[in-house]
């Protein structure tokens, strides 16, 4: 019932949209797949590393950040509020007091990619919670659909990742190592070992490839990894690996195995390739950055961009996407707005890049969603640009997040909470975010079925 | 006379009989002790593979440093190893990251390899040198058995880097990332 009531409302809301094409012969509109996937292709912005609701879908600007806690001569030049994620969200910018964007004092806002915003093209979540407060522990939610008190911070998730699920229960042919791809910002806050976790049944043999292409295709990259030699995969390699079997045969028999996500000789060789290609195409300027990239980029969009080459290059089912300059926000509230404004350019860049794919447009959806949120008062930290003040992320403001999701199967320009479903009793939480990747994927029975969700965590297709 | 005569001949005759008696018991009585059975055998011991005693992992950094040394017989410095355990890092794929690493390492000048005629002259020598070399013990005889037959099998006329791929399989094993 509080399906039907939440598809009645949609079916108004998107009545005469470009979304009919998706209203199913039941009658039902935000569809859940069962076995059949709704997208070929996942990609899944893990947004940036603890933003508020009040800076991104509250679109407070500094009215809801800084006025009232400056001294009563500057509260009106702060009173200031407006949407400064033009790619993702409807909304008009701030007024005045632009510092965000490029150029000096930032204060030209970098121009939207996307014409229509991915609000405008799926649905927003506005009332989800996050299932922990912490980046690790959010990142580590979002991945495995459960939070534990025993996750510690230099450890594996100890439930499957996303990727593992998929891997397993998807079969190698569908789900080989080189068809999930997590793409991480940082070797830092323990990010790497999110592709796998410690958990028995599932395992590095389930798990997904990582680069964090700052490092491996940055400076040290280039100093460390470029110079690799390619050897012939049948001539040179495959004498290579039949030794080294044979080796590992042998020392089997002691019970020391490594971990090992399963790569096929032809994808290492594939993936060796592209490391190729990286090196030359970082060198000559070619990565598929975000537009502003060069003049107004950060890490974040670097890494947009290297993700946008892993796309292209394996056609991914599942893509992770780690962003998290954010993060400055504990002391940089000006670099925070700075770095909210460029990953949703960022984002806008991503979309745009999959629409234009010929394999992937069309065929991916996507989901954009903090770890976590951040205070409701500030620290007592304040920046050198503005003397803003900071926000850390320990108290329940931090819990309110909102998740963005659009791709085929998602209803369009759709505002998904309480007061929109007033029938739906329960909780949009972060842990979601898996059973609703391999709902789309085609998977979810599989993954509900391994009950190893957090109590309460579903398919987001099956929450509206 | 006579009387006395047999009288002490009857003597020396019981005395004689219970001495052939006596000696009879004390060196017959001793042989009829009950034979022990003995039983030769060898004491129970574990018998383990040469290798058994690697058990503990190396990390990324001291595996970089002990590649290095093998293939080019000097130290990285600190920051070097730190910076290629970065690199690693950055890969999710470690035995991928780790085939890169060596790959690249196989690509700069200085790395101390046997030619193919080198390794080809004295297959035994090369065989056990690189099993010193890597896994810090000798080959078994299976294991220099199966490596004989195995390149003498595989090193074509035209190949020039089997040593190569040899130290490359070597540096690439599950043992060797153990010590």
């Amino acid at each position: 019932m509080k399906r039907r009531d939440f598809i009645k409302k949609a079916g108004l809301a998107a009545a005469g949209s470009f979304a009919l094409p998706y209203i199913l012969p039941s009658g039902r509109l935000f569809a859940s797949s069962g076995t059949t996937p709704l997208a070929n292709h996942v990609v899944l912005v893990m947004f940036a590393g603890g933003v508020r609701n009040q800076e991104t879908i509250g679109q407070s600007y500094l009215q809801g950040s800084q006025m009232i806690y400056a001294p009563s001569q500057a509260q009106a030049e702060l009173n200031v509020s407006g949407n400064i994620m033009p790619n993702m969200l409807v909304g008009n910018a701030p007024s005045s007091k632009i510092l965000y964007g490029k150029g000096t004092g930032g204060q030209i806002p970098i121009l939207p990619v996307l014409s229509n915003t991915l609000q405008q093209q799926g649905s927003l979540f506005t009332e989800m919670k996050s299932s922990s407060a912490g980046h690790y522990g959010g990142l580590n939610v979002l991945l495995q659909g459960n939070t534990f008190s025993s996750q510690g911070l230099k450890q594996r998730p100890v439930n499957p990742t996303i990727f593992e699920y998929l891997r397993r229960h998807g079969g190698p042919v569908d789900f080989p190592a080189s068809k999930l791809w997590f793409v991480g910002n940082t070797i830092g806050n323990s990010v790497p070992l999110l592709n796998y976790s410690l958990h028995p049944q599932y395992g590095s043999q389930y798990g997904a490839n990582f680069f964090a292409p700052l490092i491996t295709f940055g400076p040290k990259g280039d100093a460390y990894l470029r110079d690799a030699k390619i050897y012939h995969p049948q001539d040179q390699l495959g004498p290579m690996y039949e030794m080294k079997y044979f080796l590992d045969n042998s020392f089997e028999n002691i019970g020391n195995n490594l971990p090992n996500i399963g790569n096929t000789e032809a994808e290492k060789y594939q993936i060796k390739q592209f490391m190729k290609t990286m090196f030359n195409k970082t060198s000559a300027g070619t990565i598929s950055f975000p537009p502003d990239h060069a003049a107004a980029g950060n890490g974040d969009t670097a890494t947009v961009g290297y993700a946008c080459e892993v796309m292209k290059e394996f056609k991914p089912k599942l893509t992770v996407v780690n962003l998290s300059a954010v993060d400055s926000c504990h002391g940089n509230f000006t670099g925070y707005l700075k770095s909210i404004h460029r990953a949703d350019h960022a984002v806008g860049h991503l979309w745009n890049y999959i629409q234009n794919d010929p394999v992937m447009a069309n065929n991916t959806t996507i989901i954009a969603v903090p770890e976590c949120g951040r205070d409701l008062q500030p620290n007592l930290i304040k920046d050198s640009q503005n003397n803003f003040f900071g926000y850390d992320h320990s108290d329940a403001n931090t819990l309110d997040v909102f998740c963005l999701m659009a791709g085929p199967s998602v209803p369009s320009n759709i505002t998904v909470n309480a007061a929109n479903n007033p029938n739906f009793s329960g909780q949009w939480v972060t842990a979601d975010i898996p059973p609703t990747i391999a709902d789309i994927l085609g998977l979810k029975g599989d993954v509900m079925g391994a009950n190893l969700l957090m109590s309460g965590a579903g398919s987001l297709f099956d929450k509206s | 006379m006579k009387n006395l005569i047999l009288h002490l001949n009857r003597g020396s005759k019981s005395k004689f009989f219970f001495i052939l008696v006596t000696a009879f018991f004390v060196i017959t009585l001793p042989a009829c002790k009950k034979e022990e059975k003995k039983l030769f055998d060898v004491n129970e011991t574990g018998i383990l593979p040469p290798n058994s005693g690697k058990n503990k992992l190396k990390t990324n950094e001291q595996y970089v440093a002990i590649l290095h040394a093998n293939l080019f017989q000097y130290a990285l410095s600190a920051n070097q190893i730190f910076e290629i355990g970065q690199c690693m890092e950055s890969i999710g794929d470690q035995e991928l990251a780790r085939e890169v690493v060596i790959s690249n390492f196989m690509n700069k000048p200085g790395t101390i390899i046997p030619s193919k005629s080198q390794m080809t002259a004295d297959l035994d020598f090369f065989i056990t040198d690189t099993y010193i070399r890597f896994l810090v013990r000798k080959p078994t005889e299976a294991e220099k058995t199966y490596f004989e037959n195995y390149l003498l099998a595989n090193i074509t006329p035209t190949d020039t880097i089997m040593p190569e791929l040899v130290y490359i399989s070597f540096a690439l094993s599950n043992e060797y990332m153990y010590y």
